[in-house]
């Protein structure tokens, strides 16, 4: 496997380079053409920009680029651009532009739109977001996506643009959306505790080896229903990591024997606020 | 008799060992290792004079007289040398986190205190906000993590450098500063610091406002979008250890704003917030709390620059704490942190550079960049840099000059502890060489 990141830091974008370019020489490079991932991260100041010249350009160079099955939008950490103030644009031309597409991963919700969510070998698609839009959500839940078996969306908080409701994610979960989907991640959203109850007992569970719940803010009652839940048994992995559940609610997923992570207990009080002096170094 | 205070160069000459003699806290981790690595070595132990003493009045001839009694004659030999037959090697060392010496260095930098010598600040001129009396200032009360007039510390701070400075020049004359008090001022002032590093040619994050740095949070936000550097951060003048530092950003298109910082604000109606220094990174996106806390630290003295993104591994990002004694680097950790501000004590995690995913190549740049960045304080021969590995381009930046960064835990270098390590390199060479003379290489003095 060949992967290649394009970058265009703050200080590149200031002196005139622009990720257009950047994809234009990749693709008349001799890489181009054995290349199987592709990561574009900062796209220049992307809490300014749009990734629409991301778009325009992998579209209008998509044939040199015959092997590549995996393809990330935005992968910049915090020291680039907040995950939040990513500005994305309508992603959704890039798939017919693809048509051996396995694996789509994108990162930050402003802006984004999948208007037109086909594709036959598509397998995997993940939204990384500190606040995903019911709209999205919409277009995914119409989406046709015959061969998805991971769908993993990082829900966030309305602070950051996430506007839905539980009955804005019942539709992802109805059996027969994903005919095969072995992978469900509903996570980081602080419904977290709905979207368990929703899930404990969802024929959906019955097609899938993995869920993932992780990130949000899970407590001992969404966590209850889920552990009483004869579905949640046959999984293969249940990943409840990053929760505010109680301690004895931890004890009892240990001893449960299930394949359930539950690790990175969050604190709600304020109580880890210590404060430590001035002049220490 | 020429002063022989200031440059300190390595040289092949005739090895002249000195005494050491500390002014730290007896006791604490940094008088302790410093004790504990001249034991391993078979040095005999170095003189520790009290800071708490010293600023309660006693002077330094007395204090060293004091100590000097208590020590055995014959332990005074190290290879066959007679150490106390040289003038004594001077090292100050860090204040620390006692409040008794923090009260003290603020009652001495009040309006009305009997050493008024503002010889070493940097900015004496700048008035501090609604300074305290000598009398208000030492019934402060220990209130932990309150940042207590950070402006005022400073400029007790440097009367007490200047003091040391002139006791050290009559109680033991020929003596040798480890980092002389003029450079430690200017090191402990990131203002200063960033400006001789500038001047030096070492390359540092661009300041906001090349020529003159914004006053408040108004002028602040005008020079940002202004020229285009939405991303930066600010830096309390003279904070230590994240002491108040902001990783801010504002948003070009929509205005809003987030700060990420350790201090804390606790608001009041009829009296003035106190600001503290949190144990964990706050998130602020509201005006007000940003527009308050910006405010109170520009009326004491702020830096601000850009914000370098920075070099990261597996979503995290990294600075390099470079250790380098006697222009050569030795000792230096990465500090991984999730989060923009990476000092160790907020929990963030360490790792050697290779560890951290850096080439041997940027691994030099690093080690080099730190020696440069010392050799801009020709008085000084250990320091702590702070140096930054840009994330796309590998470049490396000096966010920092620390004078007390020596205390680094389970790092080492060529088998050795950072104590053990100077300890050995200071006494295998001389350090003397008149103040004028520029920097030369080995043997060539």
């Amino acid at each position: 496997m060949t992967e290649v990141k394009l970058s265009i830091g703050y200080d590149e974008f200031e002196e005139g380079q622009r990720i257009g370019t950047e994809i234009e020489k990749l693709s008349s490079s001799p890489e181009s053409s054995s290349l199987t991932s592709l990561i574009i991260g900062d796209w220049g100041q992307a809490y300014e920009n749009s990734s629409e010249e991301v778009v325009e350009s992998l579209v209008t160079h998509s044939a040199s680029f015959p092997a590549l099955r995996k393809l990330f939008i935005g992968e910049m950490g915090y020291e680039e651009c907040e995950i939040s103030w990513i500005t994305q644009s309508d992603l959704s031309p890039l798939l017919p532009a693809f048509p051996e597409l396995q694996s789509l991963t994108i990162q930050g919700g402003n802006e984004l739109s999948l208007s037109e969510l086909k594709h036959d070998k598509l397998e995997e698609l993940i939204i990384i977001s500190g606040g995903l839009g019911k709209a999205v959500l919409e277009q995914i839940a119409t989406s046709q996506l015959p061969n998805l078996r991971k769908l993993e969306l990082y829900l966030g908080v309305d602070n950051y643009g996430f506007d839905g409701s539980l009955a804005d994610l019942l539709p992802l979960i109805e059996v027969g959306k994903f005919p095969k989907l072995t992978y469900l991640g509903l996570k980081n959203s602080q419904i977290q505790d709905e979207i368990a109850s929703a899930l404990a007992n969802a024929p959906i569970l019955d097609q899938l080896d993995t869920l993932d719940l992780s990130l949000g803010t899970l407590s001992d009652e969404g966590a209850e229903l889920l552990l009483a839940s004869d579905r949640i048994k046959k999984l293969k992995a249940l990943n409840l990591s990053h929760h505010y559940m109680s301690d004895e609610m931890i004890t009892r997923w240990k001893q449960s024997g299930l394949p359930v992570d539950v690790s990175d207990k969050q604190e709600s009080d304020d109580e880890e606020d210590w404060r430590y002096p001035s002049i220490t170094e | 008799m020429m002063r022989k205070t200031g440059v300190i160069l390595p040289s092949q000459s005739e090895p002249l060992m000195r005494p050491m003699i500390v002014i730290g806290i007896p006791g604490d981790k940094r008088t302790s290792g410093i004790q504990q690595a001249r034991s391993d070595l078979g040095m005999p132990p170095a003189i520790i004079l009290s800071y708490a003493e010293f600023l309660q009045g006693r002077s330094l001839g007395d204090l060293m007289e004091e100590q000097k009694k208590q020590i055995p004659r014959q332990s005074s030999v190290y290879n066959g040398v007679d150490l106390s037959a040289a003038p004594p090697l001077l090292r100050l060392e860090s204040p620390g986190s006692s409040f008794e010496i923090e009260r003290a260095i603020i009652a001495l930098g009040a309006p009305d205190s009997d050493d008024m010598d503002d010889s070493l600040h940097p900015f004496a001129d700048r008035p501090d906000p609604r300074p305290l009396r000598v009398k208000v200032a030492r019934q402060l009360k220990e209130i932990q993590g309150v940042l207590h007039h950070p402006s005022q510390w400073f400029r007790g701070y440097c009367r007490m450098l200047a003091r040391l400075q002139r006791e050290a020049n009559t109680a033991c004359p020929g003596s040798l500063w480890l980092n002389d008090p003029t450079d430690i001022a200017a090191m402990t002032d990131k203002r200063q610091t960033q400006q001789i590093l500038s001047e030096a040619g070492i390359p540092i994050p661009r300041p906001v406002g090349e020529d003159q740095q914004p006053t408040d949070y108004d002028s602040l936000r005008e020079m940002m979008l202004s020229r285009r550097m939405h991303r930066v951060f600010i830096k309390l003048a003279f904070g230590s250890a994240a002491s108040g530092v902001i990783a801010y950003q504002i948003h070009p298109v929509t205005g809003a704003e987030i700060a990420l910082t350790t201090v804390g604000v606790e608001d009041y109606i009829t009296r003035p917030p106190i600001y503290y220094n949190s144990g964990k990174l706050r998130r602020y996106t509201d005006t007000a709390t940003i527009s308050g806390i910006m405010n109170w630290i520009y009326q004491h003295g702020a830096y601000a620059e850009q914000w370098i993104p920075k070099a990261g591994l597996k979503g995290k990002a990294f600075d390099i704490r470079q250790l380098v004694v006697l222009r050569e680097a030795c000792h230096a950790v990465a500090r991984v942190s999730p989060t923009p501000i990476t000092n160790l004590h907020l929990r963030n995690q360490r790792m050697s550079l290779s560890e951290a995913g850096l080439s041997e190549s940027v691994q030099e740049q690093v080690r080099n960049t730190a020696v440069q960045a010392l050799a801009a304080f020709p008085r000084s021969g250990v320091a702590g840099i702070d140096v930054l590995v840009s994330g796309g381009s590998q470049q490396c930046f000096v966010a920092d000059v620390n004078p007390f960064g020596d205390l680094l835990y389970d790092v080492k270098y060529r088998g050795c502890s950072t104590y053990e390590w100077e300890m050995k390199v200071l006494s295998a060479r001389d350090y003397i060489t008149p103040p004028s003379t520029p920097l030369i290489k080995e043997g060539l003095s």
